[in-house]
């Protein structure tokens, strides 16, 4: 099990504290060093004036003994403030000399190669008894003899300094992460508080409640950002639940007014004996609102699958005149019924690439609506134009009543009727116009209406334009 | 007066379907259009009969409690036993469709369907459901030259339209039987979309072919079935 800290502005402070703690170490001990080596480079500076000092001291007795004079002190005692250790070698090794304070421990041992030779050697070493000195070593000749004069000084006082200065910071660190901790959460608790709160809002949305917003978008901060994001997203929600929501009591009440007609058909003629004309006529009847509902529920099939993303386009490259006379030879006869005349023109060479079956699909459910709103007698034209931007324009102009400002915006909405009280005699739920809209939009294309308030209303379906005219894809099942 | 079909009598058929209603509907169709017919109320039961006994076709509805539609069909497959069969199903999905002819389906039909268009598929598969190979078709006193492209009734020359003369050979290899709006607009307005706004343009194409047909004489051929569709017969049934 790892040890991690659940919340973020406990992983925060903690990573601040360590980071903090580890700058500061580095920090304390980078001064230490430097001071430790300042302090010796001092006691090896010191040590070299005093060999400069000595040198001249040093004399031997008429028996060969090396001597040092030490009758230049104004008073005796000053003799003991002196804490230099020295000792003198000849180079084979032998001791020729060693001061009161050194006694008859070893400064050093043996001569080294090269040591004291011209100039000064210094180097730390430790005395028998484990005392740490710094040494300095030269060379001097006397009376023809060569020495080797080593003179050190305790080390010990540095070390118990530095020691003190390790303890005094031991002793503050701690105090100074720990108040570095407690503020360092305080910040981060600061700045992490209104993630907190949007956290706490954003719990509460539920799918009924998908108005509410979160806290904090007024910033200009990275939250606020986040915020207006967030915000953004339950925006886009809340329409597409609210759009789902229309849509399915939409759906239940358009499903729900056939199934009425099959009950009361059905039970009304249930109650009385009829002859057998009269019962084929209202299972008939009866079939006929089947056949709604049939015919519904397919549509509605179509969108679940378009919205869902489930219906899978299979691209041709088609020429739009040809869409267009097919769909407008659907509705011929229906035209001639009603003495309309269509008028089909434009550009034979525009082409886009697309599902046949879906675009002309889009092109049979506005035509079929213009065909229905048209008085008779009137024209409907189909315009095909190979625009500019690349785009294919089919435009559907009828003579109709045209469509009131205010429904145009819905016209293109599922289950929307301008008329609601007459759509049970031209036929339809409503969903042409939509689907129309979705595969149009599935290929990358617009659709648009204009009406005019004095009557006509013209449907424009916009479609990228096939960008290889020759290529054909295969068209696979 | 009815044509007498007895042959049909030895056409047996297997329709396995759960839904009591649904069976007993498809049984009741089918054995007044003269077919013998079981019905095997589980998949268990169906792969029982078939392997029992040898059937000309089966009905097989997709959603079976235990074993469904697929399953069986997938094993009669693997046994080597290649009874045509029809699948049905409430779900219209490309991948079922070609899941279930993939598996070995012969034909594929869509809940809601109207009975009809079961007929039609039916006979297909039965290998009946081509028209007599005779280019003149004849009924009471309508006579049809598909050869020569010509509409005769009572020795008067009736002039159709491409469309009205496809329309009524159509109706003519369907003689005696009701055809549906859906099937008319499969076979003859070659639709395949289910929801493509037909259903007038089919009405005004009927109610013309039927004045041109039926109008000045006594006797009518071409009837509406309210509910369900048309067809072309001597009498009315009712």
């Amino acid at each position: 099990m790892r040890l991690r800290p659940r919340h973020l502005r406990t992983r925060l402070t903690l990573w601040y504290v360590s980071v903090l703690a580890a700058l500061l170490i580095l920090a304390w001990s980078g001064t230490c060093a430097l001071l430790f080596r300042q302090l010796r480079s001092q006691l090896d500076h010191f040590a070299v004036q005093e060999i400069e000092t000595v040198e001249g001291l040093f004399f031997f007795t008429p028996a060969r003994q090396l001597r040092l004079r030490e009758d230049y002190h104004n008073h005796p005692e000053s003799k003991d403030v002196i804490e230099r250790f020295l000792e003198v070698r000849s180079p084979d090794g032998s001791v020729l000399f060693r001061n009161e304070r050194l006694g008859n421990r070893a400064l050093g041992g043996m001569p080294l190669a090269g040591e004291g030779l011209g100039g000064y050697s210094e180097r730390s070493a430790r005395l028998s008894d484990g005392t740490r000195v710094r040494l300095v070593s030269r060379v001097h000749s006397l009376d023809g003899r060569s020495l080797l004069i080593r003179l050190a000084h305790s080390e010990e006082p540095l070390f118990s300094r530095l020691k003190d200065l390790l303890l005094a910071s031991l002793l503050v660190l701690p105090l100074v992460l720990v108040a570095a901790g407690v503020a360092g959460y305080g910040l981060a608790r600061r700045a992490l508080n209104p993630i907190e709160q949007m956290a706490r809002r954003a719990q509460d949305i539920t799918p009924e409640k998908l108005h509410e917003r979160l806290p904090n978008d007024d910033t200009d901060d990275e939250l606020g950002q986040l915020a207006r994001v967030f915000n953004g997203t339950l925006g886009r929600l809340e329409r597409a639940f609210e759009q789902l929501r229309r849509f399915t009591s939409d759906a239940s009440h358009e499903l729900r007014t056939p199934l009425a007609m099959i009950r009361s058909v059905g039970e009304v003629g249930l109650q009385k004996d009829g002859t057998r004309a009269e019962y084929r006529d209202i299972v008939g009847s009866m079939l006929e609102e089947v056949n709604r509902l049939t015919s519904l529920i397919d549509s509605l099939l179509t969108i679940s699958r378009a919205d869902s993303g489930h219906i899978q386009l299979h691209r041709t490259v088609m020429p739009v005149m040809a869409l267009a006379r097919e769909a407008a030879g659907l509705f011929e006869i229906l035209m001639e019924e009603k003495s309309q005349r269509l008028v089909l023109e434009g550009d034979e060479h525009a082409k886009v690439e697309g599902d046949s079956l879906f675009l002309r699909q889009a092109l049979v459910n506005i035509l079929h609506n213009a065909v229905k709103y048209s008085p008779v007698g009137e024209a409907i034209t189909m315009r095909v134009r190979n625009g500019d931007a690349n785009q294919v324009t089919v435009e559907i102009q009828d003579n109709g009543p045209g469509i009131p400002v205010e429904d145009q915006g819905r016209i293109f909405d599922r289950f929307y009727r301008v008329d609601k009280a007459r759509w049970r005699e031209s036929g339809g739920a409503g969903l042409g116009l939509s689907i129309a809209k979705w595969a149009v939009e599935a290929h990358g294309g617009h659709i648009g209406l204009d009406s005019t308030p004095n009557g006509g209303c013209t449907f424009r379906v916009s479609l990228p334009a096939a960008v290889t005219p020759q290529h054909v894809s295969s068209k696979d099942a | 007066m009815r044509r007498v079909r007895s042959y049909k009598g030895n056409v047996h058929i297997l329709v396995v379907e759960d839904e009591q209603k649904m069976a007993k509907a498809l049984q009741e169709g089918l054995e007044a259009d003269d077919y013998s017919v079981r019905v095997a109320h589980t998949g268990e039961e169906g792969f029982y009969l078939i392997q029992a006994q040898p059937f000309d076709l089966v009905i097989l509805d997709v959603m079976l409690p235990g074993h469904d539609g697929f399953e069986i069909l997938a094993t009669l497959r693997k046994r080597g036993i290649q009874t045509p069969v029809l699948l049905l199903t409430s779900r219209d999905t490309i991948e079922d469709r070609v899941r279930g002819l993939d598996t070995g389906a012969d034909d594929y039909l869509v809940k809601p369907f109207a009975f009809p268009e079961l007929l039609a598929r039916t006979r297909v598969l039965l290998r009946r459901g081509k028209p007599d190979s005779s280019q003149r078709l004849k009924l009471a006193d309508l006579e049809m030259d598909v050869a020569q492209r010509s509409v005769v009734r009572g020795g008067q020359q009736i002039e159709l339209t491409v469309r009205e003369f496809e329309l009524l050979e159509y109706l003519f290899a369907n003689e005696g039987r009701v055809v549906s709006r859906e099937m008319l607009a499969r076979n003859i307005w070659k639709e395949t979309a289910r929801q493509t706004p037909l259903d007038n343009v089919i009405d005004a194409q009927i109610v013309r072919l039927r004045r041109k047909l039926d109008g000045q004489f006594e006797r009518k051929l071409l009837h509406t079935v309210r509910g369900v569709g048309f067809v072309l017969r001597e009498e009315d049934e009712s």
